[in-house]
């Protein structure tokens, strides 16, 4: 599903409003178990979190070397998934900022199933200096 | 103050989380493409933040508060009109263990309701804040 030719992710040379990767794929009823089992909620409705669509639809188009620490997430719950339908996600870069010397990206996806309902708007805060949180985290030794 | 039987201050119910390193792998199995990052690979980690263990995402804390803001508001509310809004503070890995808490700060009428906004946060185990913000519904 990955594109071949990916390109390497450069900061810099991101632009807001840049379209990112627009993919499909089916929910399955093993997906929703899976996410149901591993957050400890067997009513919890939006596997998409797991799927993380507007990483996914970033490292479609692009391969990032730095990578990234997720600062934040902004989620919008619109209408629950149905395993079984396809999926329709659409990806862009929403944003792009420096805070204290450190680069932000802010990525963004939203989902629609194949009869149009839509699921879910998904928003991403990665800081690009993921080396620098982890000072700040005393990691242990 | 718009016209709900919910108050402000009003306590949203807690969910607490055991995180573990099975519930991480499970839930970074669900993705679609099968990718090596910080939430599965020590190595990487390493590299890219200097950490010796692998971070539980943070989309789990987003579920975990999900979880709670559904409970408070009934799934037919927030399944379709919730928001939840997080920054992440510290990280979460397997062994620690997350609560969800949360309170009413404001209420407001809007065209298709009333649109009711909870502080959120969530604690380890060691009351160490790991992530806050607001989650909001609009209750009709």
């Amino acid at each position: 599903m990955v594109n071949e030719n990916r390109k390497e992710l450069i900061y810099d040379q991101l632009e807001i409003g840049e379209p990112l990767g627009a993919y499909e794929y089916l929910l399955t009823q093993e997906m929703l178990d899976a996410f149901r089992q591993s957050v400890g909620d067997p009513e919890a409705p939006y596997p998409t979190l797991a799927v993380k669509h507007d990483s996914t639809a970033l490292q479609m188009v692009y391969y990032d070397n730095t990578g990234g620490v997720n600062a934040g997430n902004e989620v919008e719950f619109f209408n629950p998934p149905i395993p079984g339908k396809r999926i329709k996600v659409t990806g862009r870069v929403a944003d792009k900022y420096a805070r204290r010397d450190k680069p932000y990206l802010v990525i963004e996806a939203t989902a629609i199933d194949e009869d149009g309902r839509l699921l879910e708007k998904l928003r991403t805060y990665q800081m690009k200096k993921p080396d620098e949180v982890g000072k700040k985290w005393h990691p242990q030794t | 103050m718009a016209s709900t039987n919910i108050e402000i201050d009003q306590e949203i119910p807690s969910v607490t989380k055991a995180v573990t390193r099975q519930s991480i792998d499970l839930f970074e199995s669900v993705g679609i493409l099968d990718v090596q990052n910080i939430h599965n690979n020590e190595e990487i980690a390493r590299q890219r933040l200097g950490t010796d263990y692998i971070l539980a995402s943070g989309r789990m804390s987003i579920t975990f508060a999900a979880e709670s803001l559904r409970k408070f508001f009934g799934p037919a509310v927030f399944n379709h009109t919730g928001t939840v809004n997080l920054k992440f503070l510290r990280p979460v890995t397997s062994g620690d263990t997350i609560t969800v808490y949360g309170k009413v700060a404001h209420q407001e009428k809007v065209e298709q309701g009333t649109l009711v906004s909870v502080d959120i946060y969530c604690e380890n185990q060691n009351r160490d804040k790991t992530a806050a913000g607001v989650g909001t519904a609009i209750v009709p």
